[in-house]
């Protein structure tokens, strides 16, 4: 045998144990990084501020997966933006702060391997306490909604905001390893992300893209948005594209102080930043679609805009209610508040057999402003108020009024004036104000100007007027006894031959 | 005062890295005035003011660690009055330089919020200094900062969390959050002054 027919050396063989011994050893400093990181220590923290600020809120919201989730990516970021971004930055200026880079310079890894070992494992914890708080928010919700399913975009938004804040955190730390630079960039991140939706106007901002934005600025997490229609996921991809982008270019910054892939590192960061640079372009193209939610015309699958199947949920009154079943836990409420007067105006001429919920329309004004309409307008059909009780600031008496505003008033303005959803243009009779007035039994609250504003003696009556007291009279009679008389009487009183002194 | 006390001073305050807190104290003042000549909405007006003296609670926080130790105990009688003074010193320093930041500028809250919560929020520090020692005492205030600005929320959105402890929460004049936030710095005060911020014989902290 000569040596050219000799077999080959078992190269690839070598490389292969070469290989497979660098992830063995990258496992290895992984796992050491993951004993001795800060993050972890951290967690505690971010989990009882996560708990104050965050939970308690979220949970105290109406179990609707819209509500929920949106309200989660708007909180849980700046939650742990503290925590998060004073571990990495900790981290990254341990070999400075600790006087060993020369130390550790010596060592077989190059200096941006070891760095990113030590991010990967401060993001993993910080991933971690992120993830618990997602899951124990899905997991409660899971257990309350109505109907529906996890929103799972806004979840990846938060989660992905993670490694954005450690890398930017650590960086920081690497670069500057003061004693006064953990706190300072803690503080600057915080109020970059905290602040930064500020300049926000339109839907056509640049600054939607900041990974807190759930949707549009003026409704943010409301109980309309994604029930009618699916969650558009524009945003959300333009926000994920921005955090990895962001993450990618810091990182990649990271290394071009390394001689050995300084180009490398260089490319990386370009790369990095056009990702970045593209989303935040992305986002200025939104606009607000009729649902509430902001469509971005490149990122945008129109497969989207078809509306969601759903199987109404109905209350069991004269003229059954119907929401959607997200806003089932609504129904009680709704059919408390319009109940007598379901009773009342049943089987009359022009009342309706059914009274179903339809979708929001939402419509962009200038600056931040949005105009929510009722998406179809007839005598059978109704919207419920865009703020619900459990929403920071609403209570269940506010609702209450809202639906008898909206929903009671509507149905007795259509049955009485025999509108049939028609806003009617001849002035109504004095009678007829007073029998509405008396139907809805409807009380405007004392900080509610729009709606003490009604009671103009085009649609209730002036108050004290004789139409008033009449309307009084009136709603002091039962149900039946109303509705009985109306079955006799309502075709006259349409035709103006009903006078107030006639009225029961 | 002999030019023995002025050297023991100046050598305590470079030992703390005092001429860089004092920068970035003056840092934080200008980056206050200049955020508030832009445009923001009612939570950010209310917001802003309390970001730059959580900043500065948690610098004058750093400050008190030691990087000598063991050792500089043992030197004398005079570091728990120098550790005081310079706690003092500070935080007057931070106050002042915020509210003359907001001479002029629409800052909410005034002179008697910045004092409030500047003191407050350096009482947090200080503490956790104790606790944790100099490197990690900033995680104190900016924790804290993430409640606070929460407290402020829920006053646009009840129910609003009326506990005085979350003082930045409170009208600059209640009295409750005033006693708390400056029990809290007598508290952080006291405990920097007696033991000074906590050693740690392996390293800095964790990590």
């Amino acid at each position: 045998m000569t040596a050219a027919s000799a077999p080959a050396a078992p190269r690839p063989a070598v490389a292969r144990r070469g290989a497979g011994s660098a992830v063995l050893g990258s496992g290895r400093l992984l796992r050491l990084e993951l004993r001795h990181n800060a993050m972890l220590w951290l967690l505690p923290v971010a989990f009882a501020l996560f708990w104050y600020n965050g939970y308690r809120e979220i949970m105290a919201l109406p179990p609707m997966w819209n509500l929920r989730a949106m309200t989660l990516q708007n909180r849980l970021l700046l939650d742990l933006v503290i925590p998060v971004t004073g571990a990495a930055a900790w981290m990254g200026s341990r070999e400075g702060r600790r006087g060993i880079t020369d130390l550790v310079a010596g060592t077989a890894r190059p200096r941006w391997s070891r760095q990113l070992a030590t991010w990967a494992a401060t993001t993993a914890w910080a991933e971690v306490g992120c993830l618990a708080c997602v899951a124990v928010v899905y997991v409660m919700t899971a257990r309350q909604v109505s109907w529906g399913g996890p929103l799972w975009w806004p979840a990846a938004v938060s989660a992905a905001g993670v490694p954005a804040l450690t890398a930017i955190g650590f960086a920081a730390g690497a670069w500057f390893p003061g004693r006064f630079v953990t706190p300072l960039v803690t503080v600057v991140v915080f109020f970059g992300l905290a602040f930064g939706t500020q300049a926000a106007s339109g839907d056509h901002s640049y600054w939607q893209i900041s990974p807190l934005t759930a949707g549009a600025f003026d409704i943010g997490a409301a109980p309309g948005v994604a029930s009618f229609y699916p969650y558009l996921p524009d945003l959300s991809i333009a926000q994920l594209m921005f955090t990895a982008g962001l993450t990618i270019a810091v990182l990649g910054a990271l290394g071009i102080s390394v001689a050995r892939m300084r180009w490398l590192a260089a490319l990386i960061t370009v790369a990095g930043l056009a990702a970045a640079g593209t989303a935040v372009a992305l986002a200025g193209t939104g606009r607000l679609d009729p649902h509430g939610m902001i469509v971005i015309p490149a990122l945008h699958d129109a497969a989207s805009d078809q509306p969601v199947r759903y199987t109404p949920a109905c209350g069991h009154t004269p003229i059954p209610i119907c929401v959607h079943p997200a806003y089932a836990t609504f129904l009680p409420a709704v059919t408390s508040v319009v109940g007598p007067e379901l009773t009342e105006l049943a089987g009359l001429p022009g009342a309706p057999a059914r009274i179903s919920q339809v979708a929001e329309v939402y419509r962009q004004e200038p600056a931040n402003g949005i105009t929510i309409l009722a998406g179809v307008r007839s005598g059978s059909t109704f919207i419920l108020p865009d703020r619900v009780p459990g929403q920071p600031g609403v209570n269940s008496a506010q609702f209450a009024s809202q639906v008898g505003l909206t929903l009671g008033l509507g149905l007795a303005r259509d049955v009485i004036l025999g509108g049939n959803g028609q806003a009617t243009a001849q002035s109504p009779s004095q009678a007829e104000l007073a029998v509405i007035a008396g139907s809805v039994g409807f009380t405007p609250r004392a900080d509610d100007p729009a709606a003490q504003s009604l009671f103009d003696g085009r649609l209730l009556p002036v108050p004290g007027s004789p139409a008033a007291l009449a309307g009084r009279r009136f709603a002091a009679l039962p149900a039946a006894a109303k509705h009985a008389w109306l079955m006799q009487h309502l075709a006259a009183l349409q035709a103006g031959r009903i006078s107030l002194a006639q009225l029961p | 005062m002999t030019a023995v006390a002025v050297r023991l001073v100046c050598l305590h305050a470079a030992s703390r890295r005092l001429p860089a807190a004092v920068a970035l104290l003056a840092l934080c003042a200008a980056g206050l005035r200049g955020t508030l000549y832009g445009h923001w909405d009612d939570y950010g007006a209310l917001q802003l003011p309390l970001i730059f003296e959580a900043a500065c609670a948690a610098i004058i926080a750093v400050t008190a660690g030691s990087p000598f130790g063991e050792p500089e105990r043992a030197t004398g009688r005079w570091l728990p009055y120098l550790r005081l003074g310079t706690a003092v010193t500070l935080t007057g320093l931070a106050s002042g330089a915020l509210a003359a930041a907001g001479t002029g500028m629409p800052l909410a809250g005034g002179f008697p919020d910045i004092l409030r919560n500047v003191a407050g929020l350096t009482g947090i520090g200080l503490l956790c200094a104790t606790v944790l020692g100099g490197p990690l005492a900033w995680t104190g205030p900016l924790a804290y900062l993430v409640l606070a600005v929460y407290g402020l929320y829920t006053d646009w959105h009840p129910p609003a969390l009326s506990t005085p402890w979350i003082w930045p929460a409170r009208p600059p004049h209640d009295v409750g959050g005033a006693l708390c936030a400056a029990v809290v710095f007598a508290a952080g005060l006291a405990a920097i002054t007696l033991r000074g911020a906590r050693e740690r014989p392996g390293g800095d902290g964790p990590g």
